[in-house]
């Protein structure tokens, strides 16, 4: 097999063309992106694809840095979506026992019910929990998010966490058992680490799904206490309108921690992913 | 029985808080006599809020359609509110922003709820303000504390229901053509008197590969304001009255309802705007202005402080000028009718937190040396009261011609056609202008589904 | 052992808190759409009982019929155009070996980790008529550069390219996935029996790669139906409601056109059509592996 992959053959050839043809269109709105956000302003109204700014403008930078709330925003977007990751991951994993290993006539039915949530769109409940969240007060705080953001992200948790705990050999845990193990304990100390990689693809899934959203941020919050990094976008571009090349740098600087994150964690998350669907 | 149990469970909450809903809404309307006495002796001026200083600190949520607070209208309001903390040291101004759009649904989610920002951002148009009223979500404000604020006749019949006043008017908003007087004289441009020869130099600029009129038909308000602007040059009065009775009636068949529309479609379709108007924003179609990428650009009074604005090139930011809708061949009116209104405003909410402190903030807002000042200093806008003693002879070109327009107007149009009606019944018009100003539908099927809403 | 296993008490406490959020977040919401959709609640002021109303005016609705239409093309462009063209990069991705395959994995799944209000903005620029990127590369090629991408007509096909766009990288990585999953001494045996590249993708690859699929399939549609974020910012559902989606036009009934009541009906019918997707196609696949 390796003697023929090293062979130019006609087909990998076209492999490469059809990779790099991809690549090319997955990559190249990102750097257009941060081209221009170097440039000034008048700059945008060019045939050319890409140029090389007269002057380039890293003051664009510091406009989007200190009046999109940058810090305090990632700082909001940060807490809650580990927040969200921890919380999901946790009842994901304690629901999904209960569901697959205990015995109990309403397993597959409670399972069935909270896995609906997964088909259930998320803006049907905007205006509804936004009365709800305002008779309790919770609008304005960290929980009008996190309970939303929680409460959709953990059909996809249970549903992959009890996929992957059926494929789990009971052996380990009824030897347990026997020496006098509850079931918490089970839980704790030989359940979860052997959940590991399933657990990394819930925590993947639920910090981009929650990452991305806004709808819900800004119906439910107000000040900017807890708003979250979406809004630096979504603030400046009215503050900003007529400024083009800083709302690209805005956006360049958004995506930045994100892409970041990923380019150094992306042998993990592809892991994550990877292993999850090797044992599920 | 679980089973049993959560249903009920689920059902008592659902009961409990929809009884909560329909209870509020009963105090609301039961507090509101004793909510308009409060209001009546605290009939304050200034030097007593002034006085009020040393009393318990107070913080005042206000929810704003401004989010620019650098520059134009957000800045002065902003300058207002610092300048009210300053005066007043116990009160602390907390302001929340949205676009226009963003704001109105939040708006929404805020009216839903039970306690509103005090001090809240209106339009005192029937698409807005008659539901919001209805709802009674407005505290009455006492008409007699602004009868020497100057405000132009007229001006707060939007916000007024069963003659109580429920808000105040920011603005005299005129809708206008902004046009870059250098690029007219580089290529021997003039400005139009007809309607023709706008249509004519509109050829001659594409023929020049520059776009004759930047629209911003993304979001649909403009196009329903230029039908406005249309019929105001047909009728040359009366089109409030007419659009009113024809909204009521649900009956769109005047004849110069039509032509309006058959005009658009006719511009629209010679290419009077740029190539893909109907989903251009706001923001690319002031860019196209400003970048000198088009000659004119259709938009209202409250874009004159482009003309001070350090951000657009001096080329274009200097050469700035205006003109109103050109008369219409077969049409009734002169220069002298302008498509103008009264739209945005403030209103203090009934469930606010601190009413008092809340309409002591509108009404220092409201001083003639108030907002009118300001905004007419800074080139900012015209306010909806009589600003003309705060003119300083250093106005910015565009503001001198609008001080003009204003001056010789002998009819205003008034709330143009997409605000008229309920928001229903906006939503419906505002997205089928845009069809049919693309020419997916019809004139008659424009008017038929607007109808349809009238009902 | 089994006593363990069924004690109520703890299994009560361990699903106790999924039970709680589900239901408080998501259960108590849907009863009171349902509520609100039998009412002429506007949002303001008192609802009052109007029964069907709302859903008869829905069958006439033109703009839901429309939107309705919009998901499901959304969902047949996962399916056909996306999940394929995934497929194929996960296939040619396996098959690179080192760096190659880990930078085009990277660069694939990239877009993915950007914020859709960021997607949204950026794409409105590369569409732009009068300066945007994707009118400078036409010129290039010799065309005139002036196409209203997001103008009438055109506009939801290219609503559906951001949408596959920015999802690609995902469900790439997922089938590259499944693809890696496999055992390689199938495929050793395969090309000892002498099968060729294309015969072991389809007589292996696929066959295995069944469950993966259809688990991706589903996740697609109903993500497809839900669609909302990428077109409240791109378009709103614009020209008219050209490029309405369902969650977009509830919104917009609520909140603009003030009509909560009809709004909640709709999101009411939105979710039923959300879970029927979802039975239809476990069946269908139910059907298929009998």
């Amino acid at each position: 097999m390796k003697v023929e992959n090293k062979k130019l053959t006609v087909g990998s050839l076209l492999g490469w063309f059809v990779l790099i043809a991809f690549a090319v269109i997955q990559i190249f709105p990102l750097v257009w992106l941060v081209d221009f956000s170097l440039a000034s302003n008048n700059e945008m109204f060019t045939n050319g694809l890409l140029i090389i700014p007269k002057v380039f403008r890293f003051d664009n930078y510091v406009t989007a840095f200190t009046d999109g709330h940058f810090l305090q925003y990632f700082r909001n977007s940060l807490l809650i979506n580990v927040l969200a990751v921890v919380i999901v991951l946790f009842i994901s994993i304690i629901t999904a026992f209960a569901c697959t290993r205990m015995h109990w006539k309403l397993s597959g039915l409670v399972k069935t019910i909270i896995l609906l949530g997964m088909m259930i769109p998320i803006h049907a409940t905007l205006l509804p929990n936004y009365m709800i969240y305002d008779k309790l007060h919770l609008t304005d705080t960290i929980w009008a998010l996190l309970i939303p953001y929680v409460a959709f992200s953990l059909p996809q948790g249970l549903f992959l966490t009890s996929s992957f705990m059926e494929s789990i050999p009971k052996e380990l845990e009824e030897a347990a058992l026997i020496d006098g193990c509850g079931i918490y304990r089970i839980i704790a100390i030989i359940i979860t680490p052997l959940m590991k990689s399933s657990m990394s693809t819930v925590a993947i899934m639920t910090f981009l799904n929650n990452w991305n959203e806004f709808m819900m941020a800004s119906t439910y919050l107000s000040s900017p206490k807890w708003k979250t990094l979406p809004f630096s976008v979504l603030e400046f571009t009215g503050m900003y309108a007529s400024n083009y090349s800083v709302q690209f740098a805005v956006m360049a600087l958004t995506a930045a921690p994100m892409v970041v994150i990923y380019i150094l964690l992306n042998k993990h998350i592809t892991k994550g992913v990877a292993m999850g669907a090797v044992k599920g | 029985m679980k089973k049993a149990l959560a249903l009920a469970l689920v059902s008592a909450m659902t009961l409990s808080l929809v009884g909560c809903g329909a209870k509020t809404t009963t105090t609301e309307t039961a507090t509101t006599d004793t909510a308009v006495e409060a209001t009546t002796t605290e009939n304050t001026d200034s030097t007593e809020a002034a006085d009020a200083s040393t009393g318990e600190p107070v913080t005042l949520q206000v929810f704003s359609n401004l989010p620019d607070r650098k520059t134009g209208q957000g800045l002065v309001e902003q300058t207002l509110f610092d300048d009210y903390m300053k005066e007043n040291p116990n009160v602390t101004i907390e302001v929340e922003t949205l676009d226009d759009e963003a704001y109105k649904t939040k708006f929404k989610a805020y009216a839903a709820g039970s306690q509103m920002p005090d001090l809240v951002s209106v339009w005192g148009q029937p698409g807005f303000i008659d539901e919001v009223m209805d709802a009674g979500l407005l505290t009455e404000l006492n008409q007699d504390d602004y009868k020497d604020y100057g405000f132009i006749q007229g001006s707060l019949d939007g916000f007024s229901k069963d003659g109580k006043l429920y808000g105040l008017a920011r603005n005299t908003d005129v809708m206008c053509f902004y046009y870059n007087q250098k690029m007219f004289d580089d290529n021997g441009w003039t400005v139009p008197t007809t309607y023709d020869e706008l249509l004519a130099l509109a050829d001659k600029i594409n023929a020049a590969g520059l776009i004759p009129v930047a629209m911003d038909g993304g979001d649909k308000w403009p196009l329903d304001i230029y039908v406005t602007d249309l019929m105001e040059k047909l009728d040359g009065s009366g089109v409030f009255a007419k659009t009113h009775d024809a909204i009521a009636n649900a009956d769109f068949s005047d004849p110069s309802f039509t032509k309006a529309v058959d005009i658009l479609k006719d511009s629209a379709k010679r290419g009077l705007f740029q190539k893909g108007f109907e989903t251009t924003d706001y923001g690319t179609a002031q860019n196209l202005f400003i970048n000198a990428q088009s000659a004119m650009f259709y938009m209202g009074s409250w874009d004159m402080s482009m003309a001070a604005n350090e951000d657009i090139p001096a080329e274009v930011r200097d050469n700035i000028r205006v003109f109103t809708m050109p008369s219409v061949e077969g049409g009734k009116a002169t220069a002298a009718n302008i498509t103008a209104w009264n739209g945005g405003g403030y209103s203090v909410t009934e469930s606010a937190a601190h009413k008092e402190e809340a309409i002591k903030l509108l009404n220092y807002m409201f001083r003639p040396e108030g907002w009118t000042k300001l905004a007419w200093e800074n080139g900012v806008c015209m306010s909806a009261q009589d600003f003309s003693q705060f003119a300083t002879g250093k106005e910015t070109e565009p503001q001198k011609q609008f001080m003009e327009i204003v001056a010789n107007a002998t009819d205003l149009s008034r709330t143009p056609l997409g605000d008229m009606g309920s928001s229903e019944f906006k939503t419906v018009c505002e997205d089928k202008i845009q069809e049919a100003a693309i020419d997916k539908i019809s004139t008659q099927e424009f008017y038929d589904a607007i109808a349809e809403t009238c009902k | 052992m089994r006593k363990a296993y069924s004690n109520k008490a703890v299994i009560a406490s361990l699903v106790a808190p999924g039970l709680i959020f589900f239901f408080f977040a998501i259960l108590v919401p849907i009863c009171l759409s349902v509520y609100y959709g039998f009412t002429d609640f506007s949002g303001l002021g008192a609802a009052s009982f109007i029964g069907l109303d709302n859903y008869k005016f829905m069958l006439h609705d033109k703009d839901f019929w429309i939107s309705l239409r919009n998901s499901g093309l959304l969902a047949i462009g996962f399916v056909c155009i996306q999940h394929p063209l995934a497929i194929i990069a996960a296939v040619i991705i396996d098959n690179m070996q080192g760096k190659a395959e880990g930078f085009f994995r990277c660069v694939y799944f990239l877009p993915n980790v950007i914020s859709v209000a960021i997607i949204a903005y950026l794409w409105k620029f590369i569409y732009d008529p009068n300066f945007g990127l994707l009118n400078n590369i036409v010129k290039i090629f010799g065309g005139e550069g002036h196409i209203n991408w997001l103008g009438s007509g055109t506009a939801i096909w290219s609503v559906l390219i951001v949408l596959i766009w920015h999802g690609f990288g995902w469900g790439m990585l997922i089938y590259y996935t499944g693809i890696k999953n496999i055992d390689p001494v199938l495929y050793e045996a395969a090309a000892i029996d002498g099968a060729d590249k294309k015969k072991r993708f389809l007589l292996i690859t696929l066959p295995l790669m069944k469950p993966v699929i259809q688990v991706n399939v589903t996740l697609a549609v109903i993500s497809a139906l839900k669609q909302m974020e990428t077109v409240y910012l791109l378009t709103n559902g614009g020209p008219g409601n050209e490029t309405q989606f369902m969650a977009n036009h509830l919104y917009k009934q609520a909140f603009s056109a003030f009509k909560y009541g009809y709004g909640n009906s709709i999101s009411v019918v939105f979710v039923i059509i959300c879970i029927l997707a979802t039975q239809v196609l476990n069946m269908i696949f139910r059907e298929k592996e009998a």
